[in-house]
């Protein structure tokens, strides 16, 4: 019965989460996105293999940062206590991005000419896990801070993350190789690490109640003494 | 009194600070205030009883409903209207749309039924004319009460209010004030607030924390005799006051010790209430 009673409250839940969620920056993001490949293609219609990766690696850099405010959420504290659990509010926000988003990819690869393409399934890859792990790192902010809108500093921490992990990772960790590149494979298994982190990073995110653990991140809100790192 | 909440030796820490200090009470039906200054604890105490973050030692129960199990929170939240301190809203929604996306969340899924209910509390915070405005364009009293309306709709065993009238001018006060005796009627409302003049009027119940714990128990009345005797006027600032100042008709007024002979006023709540932190200070510094 309960769980035919939360079923419910989801599907009636689609359309008002819909008009919920923050829109303007991930389709600012993917427009973006889209913008890059299609200037690209105009200016070149025959790039090389490895300048298709890069364009379509900032595609995707501008659609995880628009992502990155996805978990905004202007009424988090007036809807902290109802009995709607909190995986499943994220499980509605989820369900209602990602057949956009999956669009918004296809066209994305789309827009590259097939000569140049990099293998589709590794650089999906990579944008799922870069995907994720905005959402997750969004997801995280909301959990550890008291903030309704902490999608600017998510966004920004995870572009500086992304402009500089290329320069700071050694070889051997590599992320960002050129398609043809001997260290391909090994690369995508390390993406492939990324996303399994990016998901159980967000997966710690949800459950309730959340405990503190010794050590772990202590925000104070502007008022009081209460630690919202501590939310249920 | 047939408690609808019942906690004992609630405690919390946050790094070195107590926020709450093996809080013990229980609450029936009616308005109970709750009083304090800032960082008295009066806020982690009301978002640990609404079950938006757990403590550290201590049980409670709300309407026989244990938080420390997932079913027992659910059921809990099921039964609990929470309006916090900075309430938040989506501000393209009209105050209808809102405070029917609560309910949805508060499970009311038959959607007639659930409309009907969304009605009801917009009418019983006197926003049945403003339902299909949009919350951005809503003055904040407007937007006050489209967060009490939230907390109202499925008619909530146990209301948490945490600061409702900050930042509203005397005539929303006075109408927040009905609003909040209309909902202790038939529950249980647990009113933390700065204002003592809220809680002269409103509460049959008055809690005064601080330093996390609660330093006084009892009815508006008790807390305000506590300053029997020890409030009294003179031309000149008294330095064995507790407090003092002068008034518009020049004299000072002044709470503490009087002298012999002092010309002793009638006390206030807020007397009481000064009072009290004055001795919950003495307390916590011995």
């Amino acid at each position: 019965m309960r769980v035919s009673r939360q079923a419910r409250a989801i599907r009636q839940l689609l359309l008002p989460a819909a008009r919920a969620l923050p829109w303007r920056a991930p389709a600012a993001g993917a427009g973006l996105g889209l913008l890059i490949l299609a200037v690209a293609r105009i200016v070149d219609s025959d790039p090389a293999p490895w300048l298709a990766a890069v364009l379509l690696r900032c595609a995707i850099l501008a659609d995880a940062v628009g992502l990155a405010f996805l978990m905004d959420d202007p009424a988090r504290h007036t809807t902290a206590t109802v009995p709607t659990r909190r995986a499943l509010r994220t499980a509605v926000r989820l369900a209602l991005i990602t057949p956009v988003t999956a669009l918004w990819w296809t066209a994305a690869l789309l827009l590259v000419p097939s000569q140049a393409r990099p293998p589709a399934g590794a650089l999906t890859l990579e944008a799922a896990a870069a995907c994720v792990l905005a959402l997750a790192a969004g997801a995280a902010a909301v959990r550890l801070t008291d903030a309704l809108a902490p999608g600017p500093s998510v966004a920004a921490a995870f572009l500086f993350t992304a402009v500089v992990a290329p320069l700071l990772l050694p070889d051997r960790w590599a992320l960002f190789v050129a398609p043809g590149d001997a260290r391909w494979e090994a690369a995508h298994q390390r993406w492939a690490g990324v996303l399994v982190g990016a998901v159980l990073l967000w997966g710690m995110c949800l459950p309730e109640p959340v405990r503190r653990r010794p050590g772990a991140l202590r925000v104070r809100s502007p008022s009081g003494t209460s630690d919202p790192s501590r939310t249920w | 009194m047939i408690p609808t909440v019942s906690a004992s030796g609630l405690s919390l820490r946050y790094g070195r600070a107590q926020a709450l200090d093996d809080v013990s009470l229980r609450l029936g039906q009616g308005v109970t205030g709750l009083l304090g200054p800032n960082g008295a604890g009066k806020t982690t105490l009301l978002r640990v009883l609404a079950t938006a973050v757990p403590a550290d030692r201590g049980a409670f129960a709300v309407l026989g409903h244990d938080p420390a199990t997932p079913a027992g929170r659910q059921e809990l939240r099921r039964r609990l209207g929470y309006l916090p301190q900075t309430p938040g809203f989506h501000p393209d929604f009209t105050a209808f749309e809102f405070v029917d996306y609560v309910a949805i969340l508060k499970e009311l899924t038959d959607r007639a039924a659930r409309h009907r209910e969304v009605r009801r509390v917009l009418d019983e915070v006197d926003l049945a004319d403003v339902r299909g405005k949009r919350i951005k364009k809503l003055s904040g009293g407007m937007r006050q009460r489209v967060a009490l309306a939230a907390a109202l709709v499925g008619d909530p065993g146990f209301l948490v209010l945490d600061e409702p009238t900050v930042g509203l001018d005397p005539e929303q006060r006075m109408r927040f004030r009905e609003l909040i005796a209309q909902a202790g009627e038939g529950r249980t409302v647990l009113l933390s607030t700065h204002q003592t003049e809220d809680v002269a009027m409103l509460c049959h119940r008055v809690l005064v924390m601080a330093g996390g714990r609660i330093r006084f128990d009892g009815t508006p009345a008790e807390l305000t005799a506590r300053a029997a005797g020890r409030v009294w006027i003179s031309t000149e600032r008294d330095p064995a006051a507790k407090a003092g100042w002068r008034t518009g008709t020049g004299t000072f007024r002044n709470v503490g010790s009087p002298p012999d002979g002092a010309d002793l006023l009638e006390p206030t709540l807020e007397d009481g209430y000064l009072l009290t932190l004055d001795g919950a200070g003495a307390e916590v510094a011995a």
